[in-house]
């Protein structure tokens, strides 16, 4: 972490989406840099979801710019540096939570240190590792997609609604899993609903206008 | 990435990892495997009943039929290429994933060939049998279907991957496709009615081939240029 903390991992200046010219979000100003949180805030269809696949690469840039590491929004200079997790989890259903980690392995890579069993451990699935997806409960598959982060290697998290759906236990774990990102230097942009007790420090809070 | 270590992901291992999921989840529904093969031997069977039993004419047609059966057989597996993956989000995270998606999508591709039009070109010298088609032939037709099924499945790609947001596409791919369809068909013919006349058929198989060669570079990559539109909406 040379560098890393002068120039914002992730900066927008006057970021806004347009769906059929209509903006969905923004204009958006906040800079991102390693080892910070930020909680996008905002009410139903305010565009918390849009944001996140918009700075996840799914979705085109609308009006205003995105820096990546001071340079420009291209996706080779991205490749490998974020991890989206979204409403759909990316699991397949069919296969075991062990399999999907896999998989997610080839096309990532891996942490050093870490394996699939290793990491479902982590996020309290042991005994489930051979399980298809599709017999899991809700918290469950939660988890197993949660695992991914932990597995990967990436310097952005983007969660979309990290707390659904999980017990008590869970949202500790979240809270934990993101303690520990940012404690190594990494970032994560969270949005949720629900009330986020993070002691790594006060987050940055976007504020999306509804 | 600074810090802490990484084993990046090679290329080669992402495409194994790509093609071994599809595989195993095909193998896991292996029902859906069996579905256009019965269609097939369906509407093949049908055509004897329809025309009469009558040896020459169905010798006349066999190669046709044979071919226009698998076609549209493989149009019905087609629709679900990319379904459950934009269902359950797989397909997000692939085009996220650091990898090149062309070739992503081209192991996609090969997956689902394997899975529906393998079969099909297995049990095609049985339907081709059933219309009474003369075994020198059924060799060339083989050929000539395992040239021109993997250009359907490359062509069907970039087109369920354009219609991939859209709810019903299965009749708009059709309508799409099919028009596609019709220099292989004319090619993938030719060779057969060609080689049934004892006439020399290697033109036609090599255009196929050559058409198959193009799709083989240029398909994967409008699929992927497709699939980014239609998951930025």
């Amino acid at each position: 972490m040379t560098s890393a903390h002068a120039i914002p991992l992730l900066q927008a200046r006057g970021l806004s989406f347009l769906r059929a010219d209509e903006p969905v979000f923004g204009p958006l100003d906040f800079a991102l840099h390693a080892g910070e949180l930020a909680l996008v805030e905002g009410d139903n269809g305010s565009g918390k979801t849009t944001l996140l696949r918009l700075l996840g690469g799914l979705l085109h840039v609308g009006e205003g710019e995105l820096q990546w590491r001071g340079q420009g929004w291209n996706r080779d200079a991205r490749a490998g540096e974020v991890l989206f997790l979204g409403h759909q989890l990316g699991l397949k259903m069919d296969m075991s939570p062990r399999e999907n980690l896999h998989i997610a392995a080839g096309l990532h890579g891996m942490r050093e240190g870490r394996s699939a069993a290793s990491v479902l451990v982590d996020v309290g699935l042991p005994g489930y590792e051979d399980e298809p997806v599709r017999r899991l409960s809700a918290g469950q598959k939660k988890r197993a997609a949660l695992a991914r982060l932990l597995l990967l290697p990436a310097v952005l998290w983007l969660l979309d609604e990290p707390y659904a759906n999980l017990d008590r236990a869970g949202i500790a774990l979240v809270n934990r899993l993101l303690e520990e990102h940012i404690a190594s230097g990494g970032a994560a942009l969270v949005t949720s609903h629900g009330a986020v007790s993070f002691h790594g420090g006060e987050p940055k809070r976007i504020r999306m206008h509804g | 990435m600074e810090g802490c270590g990484v084993n990046q992901a090679s290329v080669s291992r992402a495409c194994a990892a790509v093609l071994r999921r599809d595989l195993t989840l095909a193998w896991r529904r292996r029902g859906d495997i069996a579905m256009p093969v019965l269609y097939a031997l369906i509407v093949a069977t049908l055509f004897p009943f329809a025309l009469g039993p009558e040896d020459a004419l169905l010798q006349r047609i066999a190669g046709g039929v044979v071919l226009v059966t698998v076609l549209l057989a493989m149009l019905l597996a087609l629709d679900a290429m990319f379904r459950s993956d934009i269902e359950d989000g797989s397909l997000e995270q692939l085009v996220l994933a650091p990898q090149p998606l062309a070739l992503m999508l081209a192991m996609k591709i090969l997956a689902h060939w394997l899975t529906t039009a393998l079969p099909l070109i297995l049990i095609s010298p049985l339907l081709a049998g059933m219309l009474h088609l003369p075994l020198p032939v059924m060799g060339v037709l083989m050929l000539a279907l395992l040239l021109a099924t993997p250009m359907l499945s490359l062509l069907g790609a970039v087109l369920v991957a354009l219609t991939a947001g859209t709810r019903r596409s299965g009749m708009l791919l059709a309508l799409m496709l099919l028009p596609l369809c019709v220099p292989v068909v004319i090619f993938a013919a030719g060779a057969v009615a060609a080689a049934q006349q004892g006439l020399p058929w290697v033109a036609p198989i090599a255009w196929l081939g050559a058409a198959l060669a193009l799709a083989l570079v240029l398909a994967p990559l409008a699929c992927a240029a497709a699939l980014r539109i239609a998951l930025d909406a």
